[in-house]
Parts: C-alpha cells; structure tokens; sequence
C-alpha cells in the first residue's frame, strides 16, 4: 500500500472575485521509506495540495488516502500518522523555549515526555540544538527557529512528514545541516518525508524523487537521476591557453558553426555542443592541427534547475499554444 | 483516553509557561484591574452607593466587577487566543493534532478558567480587605453558578473566534465586545425582565443573590435557574455553531495559515 496516493485533486480559490485554480487534477502518490520533492514555483500550488492532504484546506474535488485514510472521513486517524512544519518557524511557540515547544506538539499528539524523552533528545543531538534546549526559542537565530519547528514534527514520530520550504531562509552552511539530518533520519528510521520547496538544489540533494508542479498540474513525476539523464546535453566546455588563435578560431567556425567563444586576458574559451561522439575527437585533432594547449575540458552536466526550467517553460508554451 | 490526557497536561503547561514568561504581563494586569475597581468603588460611593447593578449596593458592585473580571478573562481566552494563535501562525499546528482541535480547545479552556478562578480570588481578596465589603463565599454555590453564567461569554467567544478566522480585521471589535459585558451584567432585571435571555445578565443576577444576600443555589428561583442554564446552554451552542461555519469557511478558502 502506498503511504500516500492523491487522485485528480483539484481546489479553486477566490481571489478579489476571480476564480484562481491553484491545484488542477494532481494525481501522484508516495511510497513508504521515499524521500520526494514537491518542486514548482511560487503559488504553483505545492502548498495547497499538503494542506489538503491535513485536512486544512477542503478540495473541490478529488480523492486522498494516507496509508489509506482518507482526511474528509478520517482525519483524525490520518494525522496520527502524519506532521508537518508548513510555515517554518513561525509554526512554534517563540516564547518557549526548545525544549518545551518539543515537549508541547509531541504532547498534542498524544507522545508524553516520559513515553518520548529519549527520542527528544535524540532529536536534538542530531540537529545540533542541545546547547540551546533551554534557550527561547525567540532568541535563536532563524536557522535555529527553522530546525526547532522541524524537531517538533519529528517529535510526533509519525512515519509521514511534510516539510514545506523547510531550507527557506537558511544560510547555506545551516541549509547543508539541515539535509544532512534529514537525510540520516529517513534512512535510519525509515520514514517517508514530502519536502516542498523551490530550491532545486535542496531537492536534488535529499530526494530520491521530485514531482514537479507548475500552475496547479504535476507536469513531471520522475526519479531525479532520470530528470536529469532527460536534459543531459553533450555540451563541452574547454579551456585553451593563450589568446592569439585566430587561424584555429577561422577554423572551427567552418567546422562547427554552432560552437561560441570568449577569451579573458589569458585564454580563450569554447563551448561546443557535440552530438556526435566523433565530434569530440575531430575537434581535439583540430586543436592539435594548430598546436593549441588544451588546459582543460568539461562535459556541462544538468542540473535539477535546468530541467525545471525547461519543463515548466515547455508546459507554459504548451498552455499557450492550446489557449 | 491516554492520549487525551497527555495533550491536556501539554496545553495546561504550556499555558502555565506562558503565564511565567509573561509575568510582568499578568500582575500589571492584576494590578489595572485593582485600580480600576478602586476608581469605580470610589465613584460609586461618592455619589451615594447609588447601584451600578440594578439599584443594588456597594457589594452588588463588587460581584458585578468580578464577574465582568471572568468574563473578559474566559471571552479572551477563546476569541483573543485565536486571534493570536492565526496571527503567529501555530493555529494550522493545533488544527492537524489527531487529538481533534475542538478537544484542544476545550483543554485551553479548563486550563484557562483555573487561572482565571486564582486571578479572579487574588483580586476578589484585595477588592474586600480594602473597601471592607465582605461578600458572602459559598463555593457550593458561586462555583456552579460562575461556571453556567461564563457558558454565554464562551458562546460568544467562540463566535468571535470563528469570525476572526475569516475576517482578520475583527481584533479591535474585540476589544469593544468587553465593554458590551458591563451592560448585560448592569441591566436591572426587575425594570428589563426580557434581559434574562441575554449573556451574563441573569448569571451576573443570581451570583449577586448568593455574594450579597446569602442565598443558597438550592433556594434560587426554578425559573430563573432554567433560565440561566437555558441561555448558558443556547449561547454557546449557537456560538460552537458559528465557529465550526466559519472553520468550514476558512477550509474552503485556505485562510487558516494565512494572517
């Protein structure tokens, strides 16, 4: 059984009397111990369809089930198996401090501190936060409140947990942490986790998976090995030393017309798209041919950014074309 | 049921933090509502104990006082509270607890209410060893009578807090609504008898029958008990009614995270 399966969801807002569809027939589903990205742009509607899997936004129409608990006639039951952090740290209690917000939501779940202790503590050590258990959370920085309200969804200890945009407004070095831990909790405790977010980087890096989704509708569901092999491009970039080629840029002018370059006070560099894999070759002779020092080359390797942008530009030419 | 337990221990402590970390919060407030019945007191009886509270005394005053104390007390903790929760943004955490958010509820009440009992006797001490008005403290009686009589503030608590769930500019209504209180609780039943069937004003009534006059619950009026009860009851269901229409609304159109 699925840990979660969404059929044709869709929800219609209203927005200064205009009919805003923010989820159109999204249909996906997640298994259990999967890591999967919700990407998609501002208001692409990732947000919308995990509040409506909680049970806190009511869809038009459409049909979800947590471990097959469906939130319009069991919500109760769905929760116990589901947490989320969905507004960052805004989401916890500024005036308490680390430990009680823990305590707290693991308690309005039903998970005393007795029965959770140790399992906080775990917590805790794993996000690094020991140091401030007792500090309010209010003065912590805003790396810290963001891992402190993660903390208290991972309290629930239910083996669903959406986290939406949770890397939002990290610096880099907390955001690194933050996969870190969340990487090393679903593998060893083997839950599912649904991370939404619009930071490619966060989503190639920690999921296994990432449904993409773009005015409402999943415009791409895929394993993110098999996202990027779709956009993967037989471009080359090389570095040649010296500046002065004017016979061997005359050249591979009339070679490959499509290949560009540019020079800085010292060398001169060329980007290539070659299809071909004797392409690769026939240029390396050229630049043999006319004596040039190859530093080096680089295949361009695509990453999750790339292949969003292509998507949802395809998709958007698509409705274009179809409007 | 356990875990029933387990969440009402975790809202009670979390109010008792609250109240910790806000302490300079809750004496001052303790401390304006002294003055404030202090300067009521004192008008009161420069003008010759004329009644606030339907012609009755100094001690009608007191009672009047008090009640209105725990009213605004119970009406914040539903209306102010959850105004409060939406605008930090922890309400949609409150409303995804398997234990059912209307049980959350109710566990922020009880616990609220306690404090507001503890609040409402350091203040009621102060109120008699100063002005000398000693008030008669039948438990038996006050208990049960306060609690049916806060029922209608709880309706109308919960009204307002729905309502604050779709219209988010409802807060400085709010604030109004406390002042509305002192009118039920000081319409004089025998010249507005068809003032009973609002909030407060038959609760704030009986509660002076008892405090002032040494009535006991059992020598109370039937009717005016039924009364009571019978809007107690009334109020706060139509008040659970609007605030489970509003929630239903704010579902639909996803206004519970967003402030």
């Amino acid at each position: 059984m699925s840990m979660l399966e969404i059929h044709n969801l869709r929800k219609t807002f209203f927005a200064k009397k205009q009919k805003v569809l923010a989820v159109d027939n999204v249909s996906f589903a997640v298994q259990p111990g999967e890591m999967v990205g919700l990407l998609g742009p501002n208001g692409a509607g990732k947000t919308t369809i995990i509040k409506s899997v909680l049970g806190i936004v009511e869809p038009d129409s459409g049909t979800i089930s947590v471990k097959g608990y469906d939130p319009s006639r069991q919500l109760r039951q769905l929760l116990s198996h589901t947490a989320a952090v969905l507004e960052g740290s805004r989401n916890i209690y500024w005036r308490l401090s680390v430990w009680e917000n823990i305590c707290f939501f693991a308690g309005i779940h039903g998970i005393s501190v007795a029965q959770g202790k140790s399992y906080f503590e775990h917590l805790l050590g794993t996000f690094n936060l020991n140091e401030k258990r007792n500090s309010e959370v209010r003065l912590l920085s805003q790396g810290m409140k963001q891992k402190v309200a993660i903390c208290c969804a991972l309290a629930k200890q239910t083996s669903l947990v959406f986290l939406d945009e949770p890397t939002l407004g990290l610096d880099v070095e907390t955001s690194y942490e933050l996969r870190d831990a969340l990487r090393e909790l679903v593998q060893k405790e083997r839950r599912t986790v649904v991370v939404s977010s619009h930071d490619m980087d966060v989503i190639q890096d920690i999921c296994q998976r990432a449904v993409i989704v773009s005015g409402g509708r999943v415009i791409a569901d895929e394993k993110i090995n098999d996202l990027l092999a779709l956009f993967e491009s037989r471009t080359f970039k090389l570095v040649i030393a010296g500046v002065d080629h004017k016979d061997l840029l005359a050249a591979l002018n009339r070679m490959f017309p499509q290949l560009t370059h540019t020079k800085n006070d010292r060398q001169l560099l060329l980007t290539a798209n070659l299809p071909q894999a004797n392409d690769l070759y026939a240029l390396i002779d050229l630049l043999r041919e006319h004596g040039a020092e190859l530093e080096t080359i680089n295949q361009e390797a695509p990453d999750l950014e790339k292949v969003f942008v292509n998507l949802v530009r395809k998709e958007r030419e698509r409705c274009n074309g179809t409007l | 049921m356990q875990r029933y337990f387990v969440a009402m221990r975790a809202m009670i402590a979390r109010n008792l933090i609250n109240m910790r970390r806000y302490v300079f919060n809750t004496i001052s407030g303790l401390v304006t509502m002294y003055i404030v019945f202090m300067l009521l007191f004192m008008g009161v009886r420069g003008i010759g104990g004329a009644g606030l509270a339907g012609g009755t005394t100094l001690e009608g005053l007191v009672v009047s006082y008090l009640v209105w104390v725990l009213s605004i007390s119970a009406y914040s903790d539903l209306a102010w509270d959850l105004n409060q929760e939406a605008q930090v943004g922890t309400l949609e955490q409150l409303y995804i607890s398997p234990i059912g958010f209307n049980w959350l509820n109710a566990f922020n009440l009880i616990s609220g209410l306690g404090l507001s009992f503890v609040f409402a006797t350091v203040l009621l001490t102060l109120m008699m060893l100063t002005t000398g008005t000693y008030l008669n403290l039948d438990l038996i009686s006050v208990v049960p009578l306060m609690i049916t009589a806060l029922l209608s503030v709880y309706g109308i608590g919960f009204a307002m807090g729905g309502l604050a769930l779709i219209f988010k500019r409802i807060q400085a209504f709010f604030q109004i609504f406390q002042f509305v209180f002192v009118a039920f609780l000081a319409l004089p039943l025998d010249r507005f008898p068809w003032a009973q069937f609002l909030p407060l004003t038959m609760g704030g009534h009986l509660l002076r029958q008892v405090m002032v006059h040494g009535t006991r619950l059992w020598e109370l009026p039937t009717t005016s008990l039924a009364v009571l009860v019978l809007t107690g009851v009334t109020y706060l269901a139509l008040g659970l009614a609007t605030f489970e229409w509003s929630a239903r609304i704010a579902k639909r159109k996803g206004l519970l995270g967003h402030y």
